[in-house]
């Protein structure tokens, strides 16, 4: 065995991993061809080849760049979101190495190879859009010796509301893990939280799906049947402003934002018994295409102000459409949410993993979720039961490793 | 303080620096000359480097039952000063990675050092007469074919760093020097935690 691995293969200069992934591209490759060539020689045109394989694998995210991958893509269909705690003995040079490894593993997984010590590189084989995000809670940003953001804390308590657990809530670290196979979620997060167990303990995780056939004409739908995540800033335009840390943030977190993890329950037993009418009072949208109640097309503004026949507000006063929406420019953040099923049979255990991204979560989200939390008409249906604040580190430019600069 | 990640894992191994000295110099082993020093050039480069941490408090508990034929002739075992009275107890990593040629001649792999350990030994590993995969030192070491690969993997072929000095901490850097037929190489490669290669050491197959 030991001998056959390593035969002379003077034609052999190339890493082996690499030299294998080249082989069966190349082997596709030729596949097509040869189907194609044949189809022309009987002169007709060739079947559409399934493409869909070449296609995963040429799906590769970048990982170097000004920010992290895995924030302004579109959301793949599976995600998986890991907090971590650090051990207890986790000292500055423990986060160190912990961000050195995860730096060097995040770029190979994207990237579609396995990391240093993966004995199964086949299941990383086929990136699949995957993104992984790392982001720090305030534990770590203190061991580091860093400047903390004054955000950076569990966010204020919503006593209204929340039915928080200890086991969906907090966590030193985050890994949000998102690709289109699931396969390549599970693996890049087993790799993951092994290559790091010695320096840190897995403290949650949370899976979610979101529908494979999204896009136009098909849009993000949580499980309550809601047109969901529809109305976004414009990120990486005008509003960058609103996702991005500034001049006015910690130097070593330019370029880095915020995620705000809740794990919102649904009383889909409940809800099963609301008719659609109240169902779309309750959200102040249309069912089917997501379009306030007062008309339009999913990304129409809500006319607030319309009254019915009887003088009554037609977006209702309870409606969650109402209480979200924004009543200064500043009260927006980048929604990236995740459905999630555990189920057992005997048990519905079934909603939304919300993340919101935003530079500043205490002045753009908290008033927000202050208003639902007073008045929603869909908290009759749903209950958070997890809630977790992240830093997400700037992104890794060439050389660098994550999270370096809280480390200068 | 340096804690930046080259953009690719691939280390060239370059000749025996001055913070070298100290490692080769307790190994007994002559200065060789200079290999080309230029990464791009460099004769031998490593793609996929690492080496296993371990925990400085955690002796592998088949380290117990190590034992050792000094009188058995190892490439890696001359030269090598005070190893006689070596507490062979002490804990032991391996280093892997792909060994690339980059010139037209053989290059061989006859032994090393690094400043993380008392001992480098060349291992490769073999079916003993029960069946069992078990280590031993490689006879006439690694030998990289001009223009070829040479796999270091666990479970496979490796360098043995026996006799660690203090721990390997998982996401740090260690040095290693090979010793070549064609000059000394000094390579710097990342450690990782690694659950695997709980290796246990046979001297000969008929023990």
């Amino acid at each position: 065995m030991t001998d056959a691995e390593n035969a002379p293969d003077r034609a052999a200069a190339g890493p082996r991993r690499r030299a294998v992934l080249l082989t069966g591209l190349v082997g596709a490759g030729a596949g097509v061809a040869t189907g194609a060539g044949a189809a022309l020689a009987r002169g007709r045109e060739a079947p559409p080849a399934d493409d869909r394989l070449q296609r995963a694998r040429a799906s590769a995210r970048a990982f170097r760049g000004e920010h992290q991958a895995g924030i302004l893509e579109a959301p793949p269909p599976h995600a998986s979101f890991v907090a971590l705690d650090l051990r207890e003995d986790a000292d500055r040079d423990a986060v160190r190495r912990l961000l050195t490894v995860w730096t060097d593993d995040v770029e190979r997984l994207m990237a579609g190879r396995g990391p240093l010590t993966d004995l199964e590189p086949e299941l990383a084989a086929v990136p699949a859009s995957l993104t992984v995000t790392v982001g720090v809670g305030p534990r770590v940003v203190a061991l580091a010796g860093a400047e903390k953001p004054s955000w950076l804390a569990p966010l204020p308590a919503f006593p209204e509301i929340d039915r928080l657990e200890d086991a969906w809530s907090g966590g030193d670290l985050l890994l949000q893990v998102c690709a289109d196979s699931p396969t390549t979620v599970s693996h890049a997060q087993r790799r993951l939280t092994a290559a790091v167990a010695d320096l840190a303990t897995v403290r949650w995780v949370q899976r979610g799906f979101r529908e494979p056939f999204e896009g136009p004409g098909l849009p993000m739908r949580n499980l309550l049947g809601q047109v969901d995540g529809t109305v976004q800033p414009d990120v990486t335009g005008l509003d960058a402003g609103l996702l991005w840390v500034g001049d006015d943030g910690p130097a070593w977190l330019r370029g880095g934002s915020s995620v705000v993890v809740r794990r919102i329950g649904m009383r889909l037993d409940a809800w099963d018994r609301a008719d659609r009418l109240s169902r779309e009072n309750a959200i102040g949208r249309r069912l089917d295409t997501g379009a306030p109640v007062t008309g339009g097309r999913v990304d129409t503004a809500a006319d607030l102000e319309a009254k019915d026949e009887l003088g009554f507000h037609v977006v209702d006063d309870a409606a969650h459409l109402r209480r979200a929406h924004a009543t200064a420019p500043h009260e927006r953040f980048l929604r990236r949410p995740y459905s999630y099923d555990d189920g057992t049979g005997a048990e519905t255990r079934a909603g939304l993993v919300f993340v919101a991204f935003q530079a500043d979560p205490v002045r753009q989200l908290v008033p927000v979720q202050r208003r639902l939390a007073e008045l929603d008409l869909l908290n009759l249906w749903t209950v958070p039961v997890g809630s977790a604040v992240f830093a997400v580190l700037p992104g890794a430019r060439p050389g660098e490793v994550l999270g370096e600069a809280m480390f200068a | 303080m340096h804690h930046t990640l080259p953009a690719t894992r691939r280390v060239a191994l370059v000749a025996a620096v001055a913070a070298l000295t100290l490692a080769a110099g307790a190994c007994g082993s002559s200065e060789s000359p200079a290999a080309d020093a230029s990464p791009t050039g460099a004769a031998l480069v490593v793609d996929d480097g690492w080496v296993k941490a371990v925990d400085e408090t955690a002796s592998p508990s088949a380290s117990s039952s190590l034992e050792m034929d000094m009188s058995s002739p190892s490439p890696s075992a001359s030269g090598m000063d005070g190893m006689d009275g070596m507490d062979m107890s002490m804990p032991m990593s391996a280093m892997f990675g792909t060994l690339r040629n980059t010139t037209d001649e053989d290059i061989t792999i006859e032994g090393g050092s690094t400043p993380a350990a008392e001992m480098v030994e060349l291992h490769e590993t073999v079916k003993n007469a029960s069946g069992e995969m078990q280590m031993q030192p490689k006879q006439g070491g690694f030998v990289v074919p001009a223009g070829g690969t040479y796999v270091l993997k666990p479970g496979g072929d490796h360098v043995m760093l026996m006799g660690l000095t203090g721990a390997l901490r998982n996401g740090a850097e260690v040095s290693v020097t090979l010793r070549t037929s064609a000059g000394e190489f000094a390579l710097t490669v990342p450690v990782r935690a690694f659950s695997g290669a709980e290796e246990t050491y046979e001297p000969s197959p008929s023990s």
